[in-house]
């Protein structure tokens, strides 16, 4: 944190006129460091702190506007809907519990054993080589949603509600951004709210795969999945068995690229899946993936249905002059997965970060190449993960044949080891080379031999 | 590869006769009706014990291999079955005399020797997993599957599937091998041996030998192409960010 603001200090100092050259923080970076934010983050006049807009208040919203808060900078967050019910998975890294301090009774359930499904029905448990103290978090997004948004109030932001509409860029070169918006109140009851403005120096667009600030600022459109989840309340009997469990379905019948679910939540289990390719067929997949947990699910009272776009890449511009993107709205979810509250949560921490740094503690204008700070950070991190997932999803999501190999391979203790500590951990953590070698082995050896199966269906009539 | 399994396996299933190569050298033989005749007569066989179309939703797909005692009309067991499963599911599962809890008895798969017939289990694999394509099943954890294609040892699927394959690109490797070197002795006047110990020969081998095994056939070369594609899809859509004009963008 320190050595970030002492960094953007320096990139600061790099254009003043050569007269304060003299200053320490000039140096040699001067050479090296040359940026515009330097030439153009005055020090905000009258002593007046930076004002940043934070358009959204899910888990990058919540993120960001509790970061930007505590940094010194004035921060409003616009939220539509305090209560909103994301349709989501709602499946948390460990090491999101302690980063972010989450306290432990908003986890509703403790995932210990995962059970992968292959399209000739092999289960695979993953989860056996867990220590005690491990496992995956199933949060209900309202609550977390709601908790880190009140923790971000609690540290200074202001938290409106109503839904954000557009945006107006300045006119001059540093003047400010105004943020059109329809507030709502709750307390006169009227329908509809009444159309207000404020003026910010920044916005951070946190307002998911639906972003109005990404269509302001021309990001760019990215492909994206549509997720279809059915809230089940099943009989308690049967919940039992999901009490630690959840169960992931792969098959052509399911998804024909990503993979059918069944999540435990507090007291239903959320069943559902996704696609890209083929989202006319969603209700079909729907219905192939209640078929496959039939007996596990029966008896269920379907208390929710939701639907829900999930980015599948990065929009092609995150950034625009002051105005950036983070979360879903700038499309940082896993493929293979299709993880993204963590993600969500640190592309805000961290985009907020960079602004507290640029901005020396709300003190002096940021510019755009404050932001890139933030983008460049986020996938010098977290680009080698999305790539891995990447190469997964389309090694093993490719047919039936490849997903039945994927399962194999998930059986294997070693397999489960370093899924559980990247996925926990999100970090990649160096194996063990001789164990590498025997996986790789073993996977093209499943892999061939799935082929090859597959090739001898296809000669098959039934 | 016909030929192989036809050899190893004693007890064809049905679906075997129509990969032999017989049918397509009728016109090769001395006496081609009187071949036919006798290839009708024998494959006559297989049908009558030959498993019907679980379309039809026959029990035992196994009654083939003669280890299913109840296989003798195919109607008469499939109706009883399809009504019970009728209130349950509209597709019926998968039923074989020899996928005994979850995993394929492999004593029901013994040939004369007593060794176990591996071509076999994979033909019945196959089947089963062309089943469930066709119409999935639940899970259950009761009831669970747990054949591991691992179990079938590795020169079973490599008899099957790698030597035929393996004659066909032996030969092109030495065809394609042979001409290359021809043509660089004419072009260059380097015998054979001197071949051996140059560098850019070797690389030549190299291309060839690796060329054979990509493509082997003309779609390869496509899917080569949207593979390449694909691959650094992921990446240009994550960099272009970077790549706008923006003249600030502190380059990675």
């Amino acid at each position: 944190m320190t050595s970030l603001s002492s960094s953007a200090a320096a990139a600061r100092a790099t254009f003043l006129p050569s007269s304060c050259r003299a200053r320490p923080a000039g140096g040699r970076r001067s050479q090296l460091l040359v940026t515009r934010a330097a030439a153009s983050s005055p020090k905000l006049p009258g002593g007046r702190k930076l004002r940043v807009a934070v358009v959204g208040g899910g888990p990058a919203g919540g993120a960001a506007a509790e970061a930007l808060a505590k940094g010194g900078v004035e921060t409003v967050l616009i939220e539509r809907k305090m209560d909103n019910c994301k349709p989501c998975g709602g499946a948390i890294p460990l090491c999101m519990v302690s980063e972010f301090d989450l306290p432990l009774d908003l986890v509703d359930r403790r995932v210990t054993k995962m059970k992968m499904i292959s399209p000739s029905n092999v289960a695979v448990d993953i989860g056996r080589t867990l220590a005690p103290h491990e496992y995956i978090g199933m949060v209900r997004r309202e609550v977390l949603d709601d908790f880190l948004r009140n923790r971000a109030q609690k540290a200074g932001a202001e938290v409106l509600n109503g839904l954000f509409l557009r945006y107006e860029a300045p006119k001059e070169r540093n003047g400010t951004y105004t943020v059109h918006y329809n507030h709502y109140d709750s307390s006169n009851g009227k329908v509809g709210g009444e159309k207000r403005s404020f003026e910010v120096d920044a916005i951070v667009g946190a307002d998911g795969a639906n972003s109005r600030v990404a269509k302001d600022m021309g990001a760019g459109d990215y492909e994206y999945a549509i997720a279809f989840q059915e809230r089940v309340k099943i009989p308690d009997d049967k919940m039992r068995y999901y009490e630690e469990r959840a169960e992931m379905y792969v098959g052509d019948d399911v998804s024909p690229d990503f993979y059918g679910w069944v999540f435990p939540k507090c007291d239903h289990v959320a069943v559902g899946t996704g696609t890209v390719t083929h989202k006319a067929d969603i209700k079909k997949f729907q219905a192939a993936t209640r078929l496959r947990a039939k007996d596990k699910i029966e008896g269920g009272k379907i208390i929710r249905v939701e639907a829900h776009p999930i980015p599948e890449h990065p929009r092609p511009k995150r950034v625009s002059g002051r105005v950036t993107l983070v979360g879903d709205a700038a499309g940082y979810v896993t493929k293979c997965s299709g993880e993204g509250i963590y993600f969500a949560a640190k592309s805000g921490r961290m985009c907020a970060e960079a602004i507290v740094a640029g901005s020396a503690n709300g003190t002096r204008l940021v510019d755009e190449s404050d932001l890139r700070k933030y983008l460049a950070e986020f996938d010098r991190l977290y680009w080698p993960t999305y790539k891995v997932l990447d190469i997964l999803q389309k090694v093993f999501y490719r047919s039936n044949a490849a997903r039945e190999a994927f399962v194999e391979m998930c059986a294997d203790d070693y397999v489960q080891r370093m899924t559980f500590d990247s996925y926990l951990y999100k970090r990649v953590v160096p194996g063990n080379p001789i164990e590498d070698i025997k996986l790789a082995v073993n996977t093209i050896g499943s892999l061939v031999r799935a082929t090859a199966l597959r090739r001898e269906m296809g000669k098959l009539t039934l | 590869m016909a030929m192989a399994t036809s050899t190893f396996s004693p007890h064809p299933l049905s679906l075997k006769p129509q990969l032999g190569p017989r049918p397509h050298r009728l016109h090769l033989a001395p006496f081609p009706r009187l071949r036919s005749h006798r290839r009708l007569a024998a494959a006559g066989e297989a049908p009558v014990e030959a498993p019907p179309k679980p379309a039809e939703a026959d029990p035992s797909p196994a009654a083939s291999n003669g280890s299913a005692a109840a296989a003798p009309a195919a109607a008469a067991p499939a109706a009883p079955v399809a009504a019970a499963k009728a209130e349950a599911v509209a597709s019926p599962k998968f039923q074989d005399s020899r996928w005994v809890n979850g995993t394929w008895d492999l004593s029901r798969f013994g040939n004369t020797g007593g060794a176990v017939d591996w071509d076999a289990v994979i033909d019945a694999e196959a089947r089963r997993r062309k089943w469930l394509e066709d119409s999935p099943e639940a899970s259950s954890s009761e009831d669970a599957v747990v054949f591991d294609t691992s179990i079938i040892p590795w020169w079973a699927w490599i008899k099957r599937f790698h030597l035929p394959e393996a004659e066909k690109l032996n030969g092109r490797a030495a065809m394609v091998g042979f001409f290359m070197a021809y043509f660089v002795d004419s072009l260059t006047g380097v015998g054979l041996v001197d071949q051996m110990g140059n560098f850019f020969c070797k690389t030549l081998l190299f291309v060839a030998v690796a060329g054979v095994l990509l493509v082997r056939k003309n779609e390869d070369i496509d899917n080569l192409k949207k593979l390449i594609d694909e691959s650094t899809f992921y990446d240009k859509q994550w960099q272009s960010t970077w790549q706008d004009d923006s003249p600030s963008g502190p380059k990675k």
